[in-house]
Protein backbone atom coordinates (compact mmCIF):
# COMPACT_ATOMS: atom_id res chain seq x y z
CA UNK A 1 0.00 0.00 0.00
CA UNK A 2 1.27 3.45 -0.82
CA UNK A 3 1.64 6.20 1.76
CA UNK A 4 -0.97 8.22 -0.15
CA UNK A 5 -3.56 5.44 -0.08
CA UNK A 6 -2.80 4.70 3.59
CA UNK A 7 -3.28 8.36 4.48
CA UNK A 8 -6.53 8.73 2.56
CA UNK A 9 -8.00 5.37 3.54
CA UNK A 10 -7.25 6.09 7.20
CA UNK A 11 -9.26 9.30 6.87
CA UNK A 12 -6.23 11.54 7.35
CA UNK A 13 -5.86 14.72 5.32
CA UNK A 14 -3.41 14.15 2.45
CA UNK A 15 -1.12 16.78 0.97
CA UNK A 16 0.35 16.07 -2.46
CA UNK A 17 2.66 18.55 -4.15
CA UNK A 18 3.29 18.77 -7.85
CA UNK A 19 6.79 18.69 -9.28
CA UNK A 20 7.92 20.18 -12.56
CA UNK A 21 9.93 17.74 -14.67
CA UNK A 22 12.56 19.60 -16.70
CA UNK A 23 12.74 20.13 -20.42
CA UNK A 24 16.23 18.63 -20.43
CA UNK A 25 18.31 16.36 -18.27
CA UNK A 26 19.04 18.63 -15.32
CA UNK A 27 16.83 17.18 -12.60
CA UNK A 28 18.24 19.09 -9.62
CA UNK A 29 15.51 21.76 -9.46
CA UNK A 30 12.73 19.23 -9.96
CA UNK A 31 13.93 17.26 -6.93
CA UNK A 32 14.43 20.22 -4.55
CA UNK A 33 10.86 19.99 -3.14
CA UNK A 34 11.31 16.25 -2.56
CA UNK A 35 14.37 16.81 -0.41
CA UNK A 36 12.69 19.67 1.47
CA UNK A 37 9.21 18.21 1.98
CA UNK A 38 9.40 14.39 1.87
CA UNK A 39 8.54 14.12 5.56
CA UNK A 40 5.66 16.61 5.41
CA UNK A 41 3.64 15.46 2.41
CA UNK A 42 2.06 12.19 1.31
CA UNK A 43 3.21 12.18 -2.30
CA UNK A 44 4.75 14.12 -5.18
CA UNK A 45 2.71 14.53 -8.35
CA UNK A 46 4.70 14.03 -11.55
CA UNK A 47 2.93 15.36 -14.68
CA UNK A 48 3.21 13.59 -18.01
CA UNK A 49 4.07 16.21 -20.66
CA UNK A 50 1.68 18.60 -18.91
CA UNK A 51 -0.32 20.93 -21.19
CA UNK A 52 1.08 18.94 -24.15
CA UNK A 53 4.52 20.48 -23.54
CA UNK A 54 7.49 18.16 -23.83
CA UNK A 55 9.21 17.34 -20.53
CA UNK A 56 11.25 14.57 -18.93
CA UNK A 57 9.37 11.24 -18.92
CA UNK A 58 7.08 10.92 -15.91
CA UNK A 59 8.22 7.34 -15.31
CA UNK A 60 11.89 8.36 -15.11
CA UNK A 61 11.03 11.38 -12.97
CA UNK A 62 9.04 9.16 -10.57
CA UNK A 63 12.05 6.87 -10.16
CA UNK A 64 14.22 9.87 -9.32
CA UNK A 65 11.62 11.02 -6.77
CA UNK A 66 11.82 7.60 -5.10
CA UNK A 67 15.62 7.74 -5.04
CA UNK A 68 15.40 11.18 -3.43
CA UNK A 69 13.21 9.78 -0.66
CA UNK A 70 9.72 10.74 -1.85
CA UNK A 71 6.66 8.82 -2.94
CA UNK A 72 5.57 9.62 -6.50
CA UNK A 73 2.10 10.03 -7.97
CA UNK A 74 2.61 9.35 -11.64
CA UNK A 75 0.36 11.02 -14.21
CA UNK A 76 -0.27 9.06 -17.39
CA UNK A 77 -1.93 10.62 -20.42
CA UNK A 78 -3.82 8.92 -23.26
CA UNK A 79 -2.62 11.61 -25.66
CA UNK A 80 0.86 10.28 -26.37
CA UNK A 81 0.59 6.48 -26.32
CA UNK A 82 -1.54 3.70 -27.73
CA UNK A 83 -2.89 0.85 -25.60
CA UNK A 84 0.26 -1.26 -26.04
CA UNK A 85 2.50 1.54 -24.79
CA UNK A 86 0.12 2.47 -21.95
CA UNK A 87 -0.06 -1.09 -20.69
CA UNK A 88 3.69 -1.62 -20.76
CA UNK A 89 4.18 1.80 -19.11
CA UNK A 90 1.81 0.71 -16.33
CA UNK A 91 3.72 -2.54 -15.86
CA UNK A 92 6.96 -0.56 -15.88
CA UNK A 93 5.64 1.73 -13.14
CA UNK A 94 4.55 -1.26 -11.06
CA UNK A 95 7.93 -2.96 -11.29
CA UNK A 96 9.57 0.25 -10.03
CA UNK A 97 7.17 0.34 -7.08
CA UNK A 98 5.14 3.27 -8.37
CA UNK A 99 1.60 2.64 -7.13
CA UNK A 100 -0.12 6.03 -7.24
CA UNK A 101 -1.46 6.85 -10.67
CA UNK A 102 -3.43 9.74 -12.09
CA UNK A 103 -4.90 8.59 -15.40
CA UNK A 104 -5.98 11.40 -17.71
CA UNK A 105 -7.03 12.03 -21.32
CA UNK A 106 -4.44 14.79 -21.69
CA UNK A 107 -4.60 18.32 -23.09
CA UNK A 108 -4.81 18.35 -26.87
CA UNK A 109 -1.54 18.54 -28.81
CA UNK A 110 -2.30 21.76 -30.67
CA UNK A 111 -2.46 23.58 -27.31
CA UNK A 112 1.11 22.59 -26.50
CA UNK A 113 4.61 23.11 -27.87
CA UNK A 114 4.55 20.30 -30.47
CA UNK A 115 1.32 21.24 -32.28
CA UNK A 116 2.07 19.10 -35.36
CA UNK A 117 2.53 15.90 -33.34
CA UNK A 118 0.05 13.09 -33.97
CA UNK A 119 -2.53 12.92 -31.17
CA UNK A 120 -3.08 9.29 -30.15
CA UNK A 121 -6.13 8.90 -27.86
CA UNK A 122 -6.38 5.21 -28.70
CA UNK A 123 -7.80 4.87 -25.19
CA UNK A 124 -9.79 7.35 -23.09
CA UNK A 125 -9.33 7.97 -19.38
CA UNK A 126 -12.21 5.66 -18.40
CA UNK A 127 -10.83 2.86 -20.54
CA UNK A 128 -7.33 3.45 -19.15
CA UNK A 129 -8.64 3.08 -15.60
CA UNK A 130 -10.30 -0.14 -16.69
CA UNK A 131 -7.05 -1.36 -18.25
CA UNK A 132 -5.16 -0.62 -15.01
CA UNK A 133 -7.84 -2.41 -13.01
CA UNK A 134 -7.64 -5.41 -15.34
CA UNK A 135 -3.85 -5.50 -15.01
CA UNK A 136 -4.26 -5.59 -11.23
CA UNK A 137 -6.59 -8.55 -11.71
CA UNK A 138 -3.90 -10.32 -13.73
CA UNK A 139 -4.93 -9.77 -17.34
CA UNK A 140 -4.13 -7.28 -20.06
CA UNK A 141 -6.62 -5.42 -22.26
CA UNK A 142 -7.05 -8.39 -24.59
CA UNK A 143 -7.47 -10.86 -21.74
CA UNK A 144 -4.00 -12.44 -21.73
CA UNK A 145 -2.76 -13.61 -18.34
CA UNK A 146 0.09 -11.68 -16.72
CA UNK A 147 3.18 -13.14 -15.15
CA UNK A 148 2.96 -11.12 -11.92
CA UNK A 149 0.17 -8.68 -11.15
CA UNK A 150 0.76 -4.98 -10.50
CA UNK A 151 -0.70 -3.11 -7.57
CA UNK A 152 -2.00 0.43 -8.09
CA UNK A 153 -3.83 3.20 -6.29
CA UNK A 154 -5.87 4.65 -9.14
CA UNK A 155 -6.79 8.28 -9.50
CA UNK A 156 -8.58 10.42 -12.06
CA UNK A 157 -9.67 14.00 -12.65
CA UNK A 158 -13.07 15.49 -11.97
CA UNK A 159 -14.13 19.07 -12.71
CA UNK A 160 -16.52 20.38 -10.02
CA UNK A 161 -17.07 23.66 -11.87
CA UNK A 162 -17.89 22.03 -15.22
CA UNK A 163 -20.68 23.62 -17.22
CA UNK A 164 -22.82 21.74 -18.02
CA UNK A 165 -22.25 19.44 -15.04
CA UNK A 166 -24.33 16.49 -16.35
CA UNK A 167 -21.79 15.12 -18.85
CA UNK A 168 -19.01 15.55 -16.26
CA UNK A 169 -20.94 13.55 -13.66
CA UNK A 170 -21.64 10.88 -16.26
CA UNK A 171 -17.92 10.47 -16.80
CA UNK A 172 -17.19 10.67 -13.08
CA UNK A 173 -19.59 7.80 -12.52
CA UNK A 174 -17.88 5.72 -15.21
CA UNK A 175 -14.46 6.48 -13.73
CA UNK A 176 -15.60 5.21 -10.33
CA UNK A 177 -16.96 2.06 -11.97
CA UNK A 178 -13.68 1.66 -13.84
CA UNK A 179 -11.71 1.64 -10.60
CA UNK A 180 -10.81 5.22 -9.65
CA UNK A 181 -10.35 5.46 -5.89
CA UNK A 182 -9.38 9.10 -5.66
CA UNK A 183 -10.06 12.20 -7.73
CA UNK A 184 -8.13 15.40 -8.20
CA UNK A 185 -9.91 18.61 -9.19
CA UNK A 186 -8.54 21.44 -11.31
CA UNK A 187 -7.41 24.44 -9.23
CA UNK A 188 -10.07 25.67 -6.83
CA UNK A 189 -10.35 29.30 -5.76
CA UNK A 190 -14.06 29.42 -5.06
CA UNK A 191 -14.68 27.09 -2.14
CA UNK A 192 -18.44 27.49 -2.45
CA UNK A 193 -18.20 25.65 -5.78
CA UNK A 194 -16.32 22.83 -4.09
CA UNK A 195 -18.91 22.69 -1.32
CA UNK A 196 -21.76 22.61 -3.84
CA UNK A 197 -20.07 19.80 -5.73
CA UNK A 198 -19.58 17.78 -2.55
CA UNK A 199 -23.29 18.15 -1.79
CA UNK A 200 -24.24 17.03 -5.30
CA UNK A 201 -22.12 13.93 -5.07
CA UNK A 202 -23.86 10.79 -3.99
CA UNK A 203 -21.95 8.70 -1.49
CA UNK A 204 -19.25 7.36 -3.79
CA UNK A 205 -16.48 5.36 -2.14
CA UNK A 206 -13.79 7.74 -3.40
CA UNK A 207 -11.49 10.40 -2.00
CA UNK A 208 -11.28 13.93 -3.32
CA UNK A 209 -8.12 16.04 -3.52
CA UNK A 210 -8.71 19.71 -4.29
CA UNK A 211 -6.00 21.40 -6.34
CA UNK A 212 -4.61 24.69 -5.08
CA UNK A 213 -2.54 26.74 -7.44
CA UNK A 214 -0.20 29.69 -7.18
CA UNK A 215 -1.33 31.81 -10.12
CA UNK A 216 1.19 33.56 -12.34
CA UNK A 217 0.76 37.33 -12.83
CA UNK A 218 -0.25 36.61 -16.46
CA UNK A 219 -2.97 34.19 -15.36
CA UNK A 220 -4.26 36.61 -12.73
CA UNK A 221 -4.41 39.40 -15.33
CA UNK A 222 -6.55 37.20 -17.59
CA UNK A 223 -8.70 35.55 -14.94
CA UNK A 224 -11.46 38.13 -14.99
CA UNK A 225 -11.44 38.66 -18.77
CA UNK A 226 -13.39 37.00 -21.59
CA UNK A 227 -10.10 35.42 -22.75
CA UNK A 228 -10.03 33.21 -19.63
CA UNK A 229 -10.29 29.64 -20.91
CA UNK A 230 -9.72 27.63 -17.74
CA UNK A 231 -12.25 25.27 -16.23
CA UNK A 232 -12.10 27.07 -12.88
CA UNK A 233 -13.20 30.54 -11.88
CA UNK A 234 -11.14 32.94 -9.80
CA UNK A 235 -13.51 35.18 -7.80
CA UNK A 236 -12.82 38.92 -7.97
CA UNK A 237 -12.22 39.17 -4.21
CA UNK A 238 -9.46 36.57 -4.58
CA UNK A 239 -7.84 38.53 -7.40
CA UNK A 240 -8.01 41.68 -5.28
CA UNK A 241 -5.76 40.03 -2.70
CA UNK A 242 -3.09 39.77 -5.41
CA UNK A 243 -3.41 43.20 -6.97
CA UNK A 244 -0.63 45.74 -6.63
CA UNK A 245 2.01 43.05 -6.23
CA UNK A 246 4.67 42.11 -8.76
CA UNK A 247 7.26 39.41 -9.38
CA UNK A 248 8.22 37.39 -6.32
CA UNK A 249 5.86 39.34 -4.06
CA UNK A 250 2.99 38.33 -6.32
CA UNK A 251 3.92 34.65 -6.11
CA UNK A 252 4.35 34.83 -2.33
CA UNK A 253 0.89 36.41 -2.01
CA UNK A 254 -0.45 33.60 -4.20
CA UNK A 255 1.18 31.04 -1.91
CA UNK A 256 -0.31 32.71 1.18
CA UNK A 257 -3.71 32.63 -0.49
CA UNK A 258 -3.31 28.92 -1.32
CA UNK A 259 -2.30 28.34 2.30
CA UNK A 260 -5.45 29.98 3.64
CA UNK A 261 -7.61 27.97 1.21
CA UNK A 262 -5.83 24.79 2.33
CA UNK A 263 -6.56 25.63 5.96
CA UNK A 264 -10.25 26.24 5.23
CA UNK A 265 -10.59 23.05 3.16
CA UNK A 266 -9.03 21.03 5.98
CA UNK A 267 -11.04 22.67 8.75
CA UNK A 268 -14.36 22.52 6.95
CA UNK A 269 -13.68 19.04 5.50
CA UNK A 270 -14.37 20.24 1.96
CA UNK A 271 -12.01 17.60 0.57
CA UNK A 272 -9.92 14.64 1.74
CA UNK A 273 -6.71 16.35 0.78
CA UNK A 274 -5.08 18.90 -1.48
CA UNK A 275 -2.88 18.85 -4.56
CA UNK A 276 -0.54 21.84 -4.57
CA UNK A 277 0.64 23.43 -7.80
CA UNK A 278 3.31 26.02 -7.17
CA UNK A 279 5.60 25.81 -10.22
CA UNK A 280 7.45 22.95 -8.53
CA UNK A 281 9.23 25.48 -6.28
CA UNK A 282 10.10 24.26 -2.80
CA UNK A 283 10.09 27.78 -1.29
CA UNK A 284 6.54 28.52 -2.50
CA UNK A 285 5.30 25.10 -1.41
CA UNK A 286 6.79 25.66 2.04
CA UNK A 287 5.09 29.05 2.23
CA UNK A 288 1.74 27.44 1.44
CA UNK A 289 2.21 24.87 4.19
CA UNK A 290 3.37 27.51 6.67
CA UNK A 291 0.42 29.77 5.84
CA UNK A 292 -1.95 26.82 6.33
CA UNK A 293 -0.44 26.05 9.73
CA UNK A 294 -1.05 29.56 11.08
CA UNK B 1 -19.36 13.70 -49.39
CA UNK B 2 -15.61 14.15 -49.69
CA UNK B 3 -14.48 17.71 -49.03
CA UNK B 4 -11.30 19.09 -50.60
CA UNK B 5 -9.53 22.42 -50.92
CA UNK B 6 -7.59 23.58 -53.92
CA UNK B 7 -3.85 23.71 -53.41
CA UNK B 8 -2.11 27.10 -53.57
CA UNK B 9 -1.38 28.06 -57.18
CA UNK B 10 2.37 28.28 -56.53
CA UNK B 11 2.51 24.64 -55.47
CA UNK B 12 0.53 23.49 -58.52
CA UNK B 13 2.51 25.57 -61.02
CA UNK B 14 5.85 24.38 -59.59
CA UNK B 15 4.72 20.75 -59.84
CA UNK B 16 3.86 21.01 -63.56
CA UNK B 17 6.63 23.48 -64.50
CA UNK B 18 8.62 20.89 -66.53
CA UNK B 19 5.68 20.13 -68.86
CA UNK B 20 4.37 21.98 -71.91
CA UNK B 21 1.16 19.99 -72.51
CA UNK B 22 -0.89 19.56 -69.36
CA UNK B 23 -4.29 17.90 -69.04
CA UNK B 24 -6.44 19.11 -66.14
CA UNK B 25 -9.05 16.54 -65.16
CA UNK B 26 -11.90 17.75 -62.97
CA UNK B 27 -14.38 15.65 -61.05
CA UNK B 28 -18.09 16.40 -61.24
CA UNK B 29 -19.20 14.94 -57.92
CA UNK B 30 -17.99 15.81 -54.38
CA UNK B 31 -15.22 18.27 -55.25
CA UNK B 32 -17.56 20.08 -57.65
CA UNK B 33 -20.09 20.60 -54.85
CA UNK B 34 -17.44 21.89 -52.47
CA UNK B 35 -16.14 24.25 -55.17
CA UNK B 36 -12.65 22.79 -55.27
CA UNK B 37 -12.31 20.68 -58.43
CA UNK B 38 -15.38 20.77 -60.67
CA UNK B 39 -15.70 22.07 -64.23
CA UNK B 40 -15.55 25.75 -63.19
CA UNK B 41 -12.45 25.24 -61.10
CA UNK B 42 -10.78 23.35 -63.97
CA UNK B 43 -11.39 26.35 -66.25
CA UNK B 44 -10.04 28.76 -63.67
CA UNK B 45 -6.89 26.74 -63.05
CA UNK B 46 -6.27 26.35 -66.81
CA UNK B 47 -6.47 30.12 -67.29
CA UNK B 48 -4.16 30.74 -64.33
CA UNK B 49 -1.56 28.29 -65.64
CA UNK B 50 -1.62 29.76 -69.18
CA UNK B 51 -1.40 33.34 -67.91
CA UNK B 52 1.45 32.55 -65.53
CA UNK B 53 3.37 30.74 -68.29
CA UNK B 54 2.71 33.64 -70.70
CA UNK B 55 4.14 36.13 -68.21
CA UNK B 56 7.32 34.06 -68.19
CA UNK B 57 7.41 34.02 -72.01
CA UNK B 58 6.42 30.36 -72.23
CA UNK B 59 3.65 28.90 -74.32
CA UNK B 60 1.92 25.89 -72.84
CA UNK B 61 -1.06 23.84 -73.92
CA UNK B 62 -3.62 23.14 -71.24
CA UNK B 63 -6.38 20.63 -71.92
CA UNK B 64 -9.54 20.71 -69.80
CA UNK B 65 -11.97 17.90 -69.13
CA UNK B 66 -14.30 17.08 -66.27
CA UNK B 67 -15.70 13.61 -65.71
CA UNK B 68 -18.71 12.55 -63.66
CA UNK B 69 -16.57 10.75 -61.07
CA UNK B 70 -12.87 9.98 -61.02
CA UNK B 71 -13.46 7.17 -58.53
CA UNK B 72 -15.26 5.07 -61.15
CA UNK B 73 -13.43 3.20 -63.88
CA UNK B 74 -16.20 3.66 -66.46
CA UNK B 75 -15.71 7.44 -66.44
CA UNK B 76 -11.91 7.25 -66.67
CA UNK B 77 -11.43 4.80 -69.53
CA UNK B 78 -12.82 7.19 -72.19
CA UNK B 79 -10.01 9.65 -71.30
CA UNK B 80 -7.27 7.59 -72.94
CA UNK B 81 -6.98 9.72 -76.10
CA UNK B 82 -6.82 12.97 -74.11
CA UNK B 83 -4.19 11.53 -71.83
CA UNK B 84 -2.12 10.36 -74.79
CA UNK B 85 -2.07 13.93 -76.17
CA UNK B 86 -0.56 15.46 -73.01
CA UNK B 87 2.73 15.26 -71.10
CA UNK B 88 1.27 15.37 -67.60
CA UNK B 89 -2.06 15.20 -65.79
CA UNK B 90 -3.33 17.53 -63.08
CA UNK B 91 -6.21 15.87 -61.27
CA UNK B 92 -8.65 18.02 -59.35
CA UNK B 93 -10.37 15.02 -57.73
CA UNK B 94 -10.02 13.84 -54.14
CA UNK B 95 -7.11 11.54 -53.29
CA UNK B 96 -9.13 8.48 -54.33
CA UNK B 97 -9.81 9.92 -57.78
CA UNK B 98 -6.19 10.98 -58.30
CA UNK B 99 -4.98 7.49 -57.43
CA UNK B 100 -7.51 5.73 -59.64
CA UNK B 101 -6.59 7.93 -62.56
CA UNK B 102 -2.89 7.33 -61.87
CA UNK B 103 -3.50 3.58 -61.68
CA UNK B 104 -5.17 3.51 -65.08
CA UNK B 105 -2.69 5.86 -66.78
CA UNK B 106 0.37 4.65 -64.88
CA UNK B 107 2.75 5.69 -67.65
CA UNK B 108 1.90 9.40 -67.32
CA UNK B 109 3.10 11.77 -64.55
CA UNK B 110 0.11 12.85 -62.43
CA UNK B 111 -0.16 15.65 -59.86
CA UNK B 112 -2.93 16.54 -57.40
CA UNK B 113 -4.40 20.04 -57.61
CA UNK B 114 -6.42 19.75 -54.39
CA UNK B 115 -5.80 18.66 -50.81
CA UNK B 116 -8.46 16.20 -49.66
CA UNK B 117 -9.66 17.21 -46.22
CA UNK B 118 -12.52 15.13 -44.83
CA UNK B 119 -15.93 13.46 -45.19
CA UNK B 120 -18.41 16.17 -44.42
CA UNK B 121 -21.54 18.09 -45.22
CA UNK B 122 -22.52 21.28 -47.02
CA UNK B 123 -23.58 23.12 -43.89
CA UNK B 124 -24.29 26.45 -45.61
CA UNK B 125 -23.19 28.18 -48.80
CA UNK B 126 -19.42 27.79 -48.97
CA UNK B 127 -19.27 26.22 -45.50
CA UNK B 128 -18.29 22.57 -45.29
CA UNK B 129 -17.89 20.75 -41.99
CA UNK B 130 -16.56 17.34 -41.05
CA UNK B 131 -18.85 14.57 -39.82
CA UNK B 132 -17.28 11.14 -40.34
CA UNK B 133 -13.86 9.49 -39.96
CA UNK B 134 -14.90 6.34 -41.82
CA UNK B 135 -13.83 4.26 -38.80
CA UNK B 136 -15.60 1.00 -39.79
CA UNK B 137 -17.50 0.92 -36.48
CA UNK B 138 -20.42 3.36 -36.24
CA UNK B 139 -21.44 4.62 -32.78
CA UNK B 140 -24.16 7.01 -33.97
CA UNK B 141 -27.07 4.91 -32.69
CA UNK B 142 -25.61 5.08 -29.19
CA UNK B 143 -24.66 8.75 -29.22
CA UNK B 144 -27.76 10.44 -30.58
CA UNK B 145 -26.48 10.83 -34.13
CA UNK B 146 -23.35 12.79 -33.13
CA UNK B 147 -20.05 11.02 -33.76
CA UNK B 148 -17.73 11.15 -30.73
CA UNK B 149 -14.77 9.96 -32.80
CA UNK B 150 -15.12 12.81 -35.28
CA UNK B 151 -16.80 15.65 -33.45
CA UNK B 152 -14.54 15.35 -30.36
CA UNK B 153 -10.94 16.12 -31.42
CA UNK B 154 -9.73 13.51 -28.94
CA UNK B 155 -12.27 10.96 -30.17
CA UNK B 156 -13.26 10.18 -26.59
CA UNK B 157 -15.86 7.43 -26.30
CA UNK B 158 -16.96 7.71 -22.68
CA UNK B 159 -17.77 11.35 -22.03
CA UNK B 160 -16.15 14.78 -22.19
CA UNK B 161 -12.57 15.61 -21.27
CA UNK B 162 -11.84 18.00 -18.42
CA UNK B 163 -11.14 20.87 -20.78
CA UNK B 164 -14.65 21.53 -22.03
CA UNK B 165 -15.97 24.93 -20.96
CA UNK B 166 -19.52 26.26 -21.18
CA UNK B 167 -20.40 23.58 -23.69
CA UNK B 168 -17.49 24.55 -25.96
CA UNK B 169 -14.43 22.55 -27.00
CA UNK B 170 -11.04 22.75 -25.25
CA UNK B 171 -9.30 22.72 -28.61
CA UNK B 172 -11.36 25.43 -30.32
CA UNK B 173 -13.70 27.57 -28.21
CA UNK B 174 -15.66 28.43 -31.36
CA UNK B 175 -16.76 24.82 -31.67
CA UNK B 176 -19.32 22.96 -29.58
CA UNK B 177 -18.13 20.22 -27.23
CA UNK B 178 -19.30 17.01 -28.88
CA UNK B 179 -20.05 15.40 -25.53
CA UNK B 180 -22.11 18.33 -24.27
CA UNK B 181 -24.13 18.03 -27.49
CA UNK B 182 -24.47 14.25 -27.24
CA UNK B 183 -25.62 14.55 -23.63
CA UNK B 184 -28.11 17.31 -24.43
CA UNK B 185 -29.60 15.48 -27.38
CA UNK B 186 -30.03 12.19 -25.53
CA UNK B 187 -31.46 14.07 -22.54
CA UNK B 188 -34.03 15.69 -24.85
CA UNK B 189 -34.91 12.27 -26.23
CA UNK B 190 -35.07 10.70 -22.77
CA UNK B 191 -32.28 8.28 -23.73
CA UNK B 192 -29.48 9.17 -21.29
CA UNK B 193 -29.35 5.54 -20.20
CA UNK B 194 -27.54 4.96 -23.49
CA UNK B 195 -24.46 6.55 -21.97
CA UNK B 196 -24.28 4.67 -18.69
CA UNK B 197 -22.37 1.66 -19.93
CA UNK B 198 -18.62 2.00 -20.46
CA UNK B 199 -17.85 1.87 -24.17
CA UNK B 200 -15.01 -0.63 -24.72
CA UNK B 201 -11.78 0.05 -26.60
CA UNK B 202 -12.29 0.93 -30.25
CA UNK B 203 -11.50 -1.90 -32.72
CA UNK B 204 -8.81 -0.15 -34.77
CA UNK B 205 -7.84 -3.38 -36.55
CA UNK B 206 -10.87 -2.90 -38.78
CA UNK B 207 -9.42 0.36 -40.05
CA UNK B 208 -6.17 -1.19 -41.23
CA UNK B 209 -5.47 0.47 -44.56
CA UNK B 210 -6.07 0.05 -47.41
CA UNK B 211 -9.71 -0.79 -46.65
CA UNK B 212 -11.82 -3.07 -48.78
CA UNK B 213 -15.54 -3.77 -48.89
CA UNK B 214 -17.02 -6.55 -51.02
CA UNK B 215 -20.77 -6.39 -51.43
CA UNK B 216 -22.31 -9.69 -50.28
CA UNK B 217 -23.83 -10.28 -53.72
CA UNK B 218 -20.33 -10.25 -55.26
CA UNK B 219 -18.50 -12.40 -52.71
CA UNK B 220 -18.18 -15.32 -55.08
CA UNK B 221 -16.86 -13.21 -57.91
CA UNK B 222 -13.99 -11.72 -55.90
CA UNK B 223 -13.17 -14.78 -53.87
CA UNK B 224 -12.18 -16.36 -57.19
CA UNK B 225 -9.07 -14.14 -57.15
CA UNK B 226 -7.88 -15.53 -53.83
Amino acid sequence: MSKLSDTLEAGRFAVVVELKPPRGTNTQDMLTPVKALAQQVAAFGVPDNEHARMRLSALAACRLVQEAGGEPLMHLTCRDRNRLALESELLGAATLGIENLLLVSGDYVTLGDHPDAKPVYDVDSVQLLQIAQDLMAGRDSVGQALDGNPSFFLGAVVVPEAKPLGPQLLKFDKKVTAGARFFITPPVFDLEKLEDFQKDLPAYPVKLLASLKVLSPEEAAQADSPQWRKVYRVPRQVLEQLTGKEGEDFLRAGAALAGSLLKQIRQEKLADGVYLKARGRADLLEEILQAAAK
Amino acid sequence: MIIAQRKPFKEISEAVAPYDKILIVGCGTCVAVCLAGGEKEVGLLASQLKLAAGLKGRRIEVGEITVERQCDREFLEPLCDFVADHDAILSMACGAGVQFLAQLYYFKPIFPAVDTTFIGVNEAVGLFTERCRACHHCYLGLTGGICPLTMCPKGLLNGPCGGTLNGKCEVDPEKDCAWSEIYRRLEQQGRLDNLKKIVPLHPHARSTTPGQVIHPAYQRRYSAYE
